[in-house]
């Protein structure tokens, strides 16, 4: 309930203004705290967290370089760059887009909009996941395997004409 | 959500019974939903829509990538690790230039404000180029959206053969002036038939052997890489037009057209003087001759093209908007009254940045 630790908080409508004085005041109120708090943001701040999504893409880039020990396990790999990628995202958010100095608004609007984000990306599985577990056998014939990425594999490994006849 | 409880309370206990004498009856009076501008209102909740569309685009990425039994590794759709990760650094620095561009504006400082703010909008428009720049190496190999199909095919089969067969005997009546076949065939179109075209004076233009010029060079007007490529070639041209050819055969003749490179950055250590859009590995004919353009073998790669495309234009469409926002903004005095826009305008940029951090490790390292 109390909001007075908080140097950014709602507007309390006083009676005889109007809602939308209000707001301009109270918009006014939490810039002027900005601004003398210091808080918000500062230049310091952003370089910091320019350096740790710097230092965060390099450690997903690194996944790909030949020093990552899990190169026959992708899935690792995989989790180890969704979990760097929602950290920078997180970083993005909170820091450049100000979120973390915002008051609570911020919840309805994300909240939500991630829930049916997450709910959207859950319900394509059935449809469009699954889409090739049964499929027409026109679709099969044409589909690609995991035998012909094999078989191309093999031919250029041993193909009849890799040597040149000069050599 | 503590703040509106506690103004209700006050507006009530506090002040409504003392200042209503005069009137006789109490005015209520509701504060606004939500305690921010409308401007930062409308950009929250339009990125709120943008946060489903691109959760839509992504999720059924993933979902597909998964789902699908074959999906090709980056190197064999010709992705470049190194150049996704400059791009995704030359977006994180436009995010802090547009942060310090409000910060400037805020202090009230509009010539350092605009001076980050071109800083943002040059940024933007470096990653649009190496976009485009990616966009035709892909477009060179062969990979492009297209109806009803790309060069990609899905495996070495006997359709494929009879693709690369189609295309060497296309090669065989290239047209000499390819201007002039395009009108050529608009004109045959716009008059419904090579006959009533020939009436009205088109001539079907002139074409030329490709294939057979190709034989005819002499050896000295052709490098070694090219002459074994030739040998090559003709070979294949045997190979596809052979009655009584193995499946392997037509592996052989995808792995010479276009190898899909190894995987690794261990074995490909010229990753980072490799040809534009990682062409590294072995070249293929369609490297040796790119006027050949034969059809090619990329597993799992026309859907791998389609999500690519489609994802990585949408985002390269935001961006442009973007930059025309920028563009707009770098006509204005950016004090400190214009903090609320600039501040709008780099939500938005930050968000096209955040989604280009899902993007990068899901298409360049997955």
């Amino acid at each position: 309930m109390s909001d007075h630790g908080k140097p950014s908080h709602g507007p309390v409508t006083r009676v005889g203004e109007s809602a939308d004085e209000t707001l301009h005041h109270a918009i006014e109120e939490s810039h002027d705290s900005h601004a003398g708090h210091e808080g918000h943001g500062g230049i310091g701040k952003y370089l910091l967290v320019f350096l740790a999504l710097c230092g965060l893409t390099t450690m997903s880039f690194f996944t790909y370089s030949a020093a990552w020990p899990w190169r026959d396990q992708p899935q690792v790999g995989w989790a180890f760059m969704m979990a760097v990628s929602c950290t920078k995202a997180m970083l993005v958010i909170l820091c450049f887009m100000h979120v973390w100095w915002e008051a609570n608004w911020k919840y309805v609007l994300t909240i939500p909009a991630a829930m049916m984000a997450i709910f959207l990306a859950i319900m394509l599985i059935p449809d469009v996941g699954m889409r090739n577990r049964m499929v027409s056998q026109e679709r099969a014939l044409h589909m690609a395997r995991t035998a012909d990425v094999k078989l191309l594999e093999e031919a250029s490994k041993d193909s009849p004409l890799a040597d040149p006849a000069g050599h | 959500m503590n703040a509106s409880a506690s103004t209700m309370s006050h507006g009530h206990a506090g002040h409504a019974g003392h200042d209503d004498h005069g009137h006789g009856h109490i005015t209520l009076q509701y504060q606004p939903g939500l305690p921010l501008s409308r401007g930062k209102l409308i950009m929250w909740l339009f990125l709120s829509t943008e946060i489903m569309f691109f959760a839509a685009l992504l999720g059924s990425y993933v979902v597909l990538r998964f789902g699908a039994p074959v999906w090709p590794k980056p190197h064999h759709v010709h992705l470049s690790e190194p150049i996704g990760a400059f791009n995704t650094f030359v977006l994180i620095c436009s995010s802090v230039t547009i942060v310090l561009a409000l910060e400037a504006a805020r202090a009230n400082k509009a010539g350092l404000a605009k001076s980050w703010m071109l800083l943002t909008f040059l940024l933007g428009a470096l990653f649009l180029g190496v976009k485009g720049y990616e966009y035709s190496a892909k477009f060179s190999h062969g990979i492009y959206p297209s109806a009803p199909r790309s060069r990609i095919y899905e495996r070495p089969d006997l359709y494929y053969g009879s693709a690369v067969r189609g295309r060497l005997e296309e090669l065989r009546r290239e047209p000499k002036d390819a201007w002039q076949a395009m009108q050529y065939k608009w004109a045959v179109a716009w008059h419904r038939s090579p006959q009533a075209a020939a009436i009205h004076g088109w001539k079907e233009p002139e074409t030329v052997d490709r294939l057979k010029e190709l034989d005819e060079l002499p050896e000295t007007a052709l490098t070694a890489e090219q002459l074994d490529a030739r040998r090559k070639l003709q070979q294949i041209q045997k190979m596809v037009a052979s009655p009584d050819q193995q499946a392997f055969d037509m592996a052989v003749v995808a792995d010479q057209v276009m190898p899909l490179p190894a995987e690794g950055p261990a074995e490909a250590g010229d990753v980072d003087h490799g040809d534009h859009g990682g062409g590294h590995g072995p070249h293929g004919l369609n490297d040796a001759f790119p006027w050949l353009r034969l059809p090619t073998v990329i597993p799992g790669g026309n859907m791998w093209a389609s999500t690519y495309f489609l994802i990585t234009g949408f985002h390269a469409i935001h961006v442009a908007v973007g930059l025309l926002v920028f563009a707009i903004m770098l006509t204005w005095k950016l004090n400190a009254k214009r903090a609320e826009a600039i501040e709008n305008a780099g939500l938005y940029w930050h968000f096209v940045d955040l989604v280009w951090i899902f993007v990068f490790p899901l298409f360049y390292l997955f």
